[in-house]
């Protein structure tokens, strides 16, 4: 936490420790506040305190009327489904060929490389909402509105740049050598690739597929414009959908429970990625 | 076990750059090759072409007689050794050793057997379940040949291997390497710009400049013949003093003395050489002229204003400068040596290395009597670099030598 080689003070120790705790503040006062209100019965929403004063798991597991926990409403867990299997198709899909392409990239001398790289940065820049018309009119012939390809391809080519930049700034990091000394030890140079390189690699990777997760988990804009039922409405979407418990009364409770919900997920991906995101992986490969 | 013939080899980049220019030489079986040469001169290219991981652009490669041009490196059974080692880091030492191994679907027990019997010869027992990260420079080194020797490959490529270690362990992995290579006969081929590794390691040298082959020899033919100017300045340490004379006959004047030729030089000088010539001396071939032992040899003696004086126990160099020198037509040849051959220092002058005994008396800014043996000397055609002199078992070589191109 301070220059290299030199002393940690007091100073020191006050300055970082304080920063930390105001950007941690910072950051969860949000989220308590969502658990507080999904924790917070129906009546109670207007008294105005931040802690519920009668903390109740109704909005989750409707303890009074079943069919006012989040988990019994008959469209969420189809969506929870919906979102974990699109987010993890498109993860999976965009990562693989991501390595591909930025392998490529980094290895290969071919014509056209500057190209691919800006064009895939100009993707990424495109505003999304620009397209969702056509798209909606797109998917409607091809017959695949309303289902999960529909998504998974938007949200994989909406985050390979991403994954592309990401994993090639990772593969420029691992020396040729590596793949040379494959190749001589008789690898072929898929071999050389599934055994040295992309090993090493697994930490940009991961990388990228905690980024391309988020984004496709947390996506309202094509979740909410290319489906209309449960096949392949996504929590995002979902939410939206919720009721009342009368027609008077706006779900704010179920609403913060499903928003819990489906951060979980997000919490246990970047917990269980981010011991793999180790750097120094590839330190002792080379001289250093 | 393999024989390597370069037929004509020339790599060229798709830039329009010559890489290797017509590389044409036979590494024998079981032999220890050097390819020696400056920074950027090929070497490190032609070991991958070798090794199959650059194309050839035209000429033939074979192993054997067979032709290998176009087989993929994994087939080529030759190991290598990177100069950055080149160790898997996501695995241990064991199972960087064994990785050829598995590739070849070799069985687990004898691959354990190799592996361990590898280790043992490279004193890595103790550090066969150990990351490389853990690891020291010169243990990583080992593995790295630890992992070329378990296949018992058809020949060694070793790219630099030493000069990412200190110099001291640099001297000791030499002598490992050395005797390793001796005792499993491989045929080795080794890349290097330390002309002293070249020297002592191996049984021939190719000596390379821009690309080009200059001379392949034994370690001895190329310091006692070497068959142009470039050979000559870039073996040896310190290097050869090349100064500009003029031939006429047996007799050749050099900036500070007029020497006769004795018989042994000028029966193997080419005929009709003369006028203007570059003359090369190395250090050792001058001598304080008071200990001059054998009085008789042909030589002559001269009086120089020693500059400075290294000494250094076992031996003593002293450093003059003369008038003339022959770094104007040589300034490109200069480059390529940076600047170590040719002493340029100032105007129209060239410095000179002696190398003397070390009970001689000479002092710093102080004129002292040198001798110079005219048997030892050695002569360059000034416009294409080449030696004026043949070698005395193969005369055809000097006319073959490749001029050194002035651009």
């Amino acid at each position: 936490m301070s220059a290299p080689g030199g002393k940690v003070t007091t100073k020191d120790r006050v300055f970082w420790g304080a920063g930390i705790v105001i950007v941690v503040v910072y950051a969860l006062i949000p989220v308590l506040w969502l658990v507080s209100l999904s924790l917070t019965p129906a009546d109670d929403l207007g008294s105005g305190g931040f802690w519920p004063e009668n903390p109740t798991w109704d909005n989750y597991f409707g303890e009074e009327d079943p069919a006012k926990g989040v988990v019994n409403d008959d469209q969420f867990p189809s969506a929870l489904k919906n979102s974990l299997g699109i987010a993890f198709i498109a993860t999976l899909l965009s990562v693989v060929l991501a390595t591909f392409a930025a392998y490529a990239i980094v290895r290969l001398d071919f014509p056209g490389k500057a190209l691919v790289m800006s064009g895939a940065l100009a993707i990424a820049m495109f505003p999304q909402v620009s397209i969702i018309g056509p798209l909606f009119n797109m998917w409607r012939d091809l017959h695949l509105f309303d289902t999960w390809p529909g998504l998974i391809i938007p949200y994989m080519t909406f985050t390979l740049p991403l994954a592309i930049w990401t994993l090639s700034a990772f593969f420029r990091e691992i020396p040729w050598d590596l793949d040379k000394a494959a190749r001589i030890d008789g690898a072929t140079p898929f071999q050389a690739f599934r055994k040295i390189i992309a090993p090493l690699a697994a930490p940009g990777m991961f990388t990228s597929a905690i980024l391309v997760f988020i984004f496709a988990w947390n996506d309202f804009l094509f979740a909410t414009s290319l489906t209309s039922t449960n096949k392949a409405r996504t929590v995002p979407a979902a939410i939206t959908f919720f009721t009342g418990s009368s027609q008077f009364t706006f779900p704010t409770g179920q609403i913060a429970a499903a928003s819990v919900v489906v951060t979980i997920p997000i919490i246990v991906m970047v917990l269980i990625f981010q011991r793999r995101i180790v750097s120094g992986l590839t330190s002792g490969a080379v001289k250093g | 076990m393999a024989e390597i013939v370069l037929d004509k080899v020339s790599k060229q980049y798709g830039d329009g750059f010559a890489a290797v220019k017509e590389a044409d030489f036979t590494i024998h079986d079981g032999e220890f090759f050097i390819l020696v040469g400056p920074s950027g001169c090929g070497k490190s290219t032609l070991l991958n072409v070798i090794v199959g991981l650059e194309d050839i652009t035209s000429g033939e490669m074979r192993v054997d007689g067979e032709r290998v041009n176009d087989v993929d490196p994994k087939d080529r059974n030759m190991a290598m050794v990177f100069q950055s080692y080149a160790i898997y880091p996501h695995m241990t030492v064991r199972q960087n050793m064994e990785f050829p191994l598995k590739l070849r679907k070799v069985p687990a027990d004898e691959m354990k057997e190799k592996v361990e019997e590898a280790a043992r010869m490279l004193e890595l027992t103790e550090h066969l379940d150990r990351k490389p990260g853990n690891l020291s420079g010169g243990q990583r080194q080992r593995v790295a040949m630890g992992r070329a020797i378990v296949r018992e490959p058809a020949a060694f490529l070793m790219d630099e291997p030493l000069s990412n270690l200190d110099a001291k362990l640099r001297v000791q992995m030499r002598t490992t390497i050395s005797k390793l290579q001796q005792r499993l006969g491989t045929t080795t081929i080794y890349v290097t710009h330390d002309q002293v590794e070249a020297l002592t390691l191996g049984d021939r040298v190719a000596v390379m400049r821009r690309g080009e082959v200059q001379q392949v020899d034994s370690p001895r033919m190329l310091y006692t013949h070497p068959a142009n100017l470039f050979v000559a300045g870039f073996i040896g340490s310190p290097a050869m003093n090349l100064l500009p004379g003029t031939l006429d006959g047996h007799q050749l004047s050099l900036p500070m003395v007029d020497l006769d030729l004795p018989a042994p030089v000028t029966d193997r000088l080419e005929s009709g050489a003369g006028g203007e010539v570059i003359a090369g001396i190395r250090p050792e071939n001058f001598e304080d002229a008071e200990l001059v032992g054998d009085r008789e040899a042909p030589g002559a003696t001269f009086t120089a204003h020693v500059d400075v004086i290294e000494w250094l126990g076992s031996e003593m160099f002293a450093h003059f400068e003369v008038e003339g020198s022959a770094a104007d037509s040589l300034t490109d040849l200069a480059a390529d040596l940076e600047k170590v051959a040719i002493g340029v220092s100032g105007e129209g002058k060239a410095e000179v290395v002696a190398r003397l005994d070390v009970r001689s008396e000479a002092r710093e800014q102080a004129d002292h009597e040198l001798w110079v043996d005219a048997r030892a000397i050695h002569l360059f055609d000034p416009d294409s670099g080449r030696s004026l002199l043949a070698s005395p078992d193969t005369e055809a070589k000097i006319s073959e030598a490749p001029a050194l191109t002035k651009d």
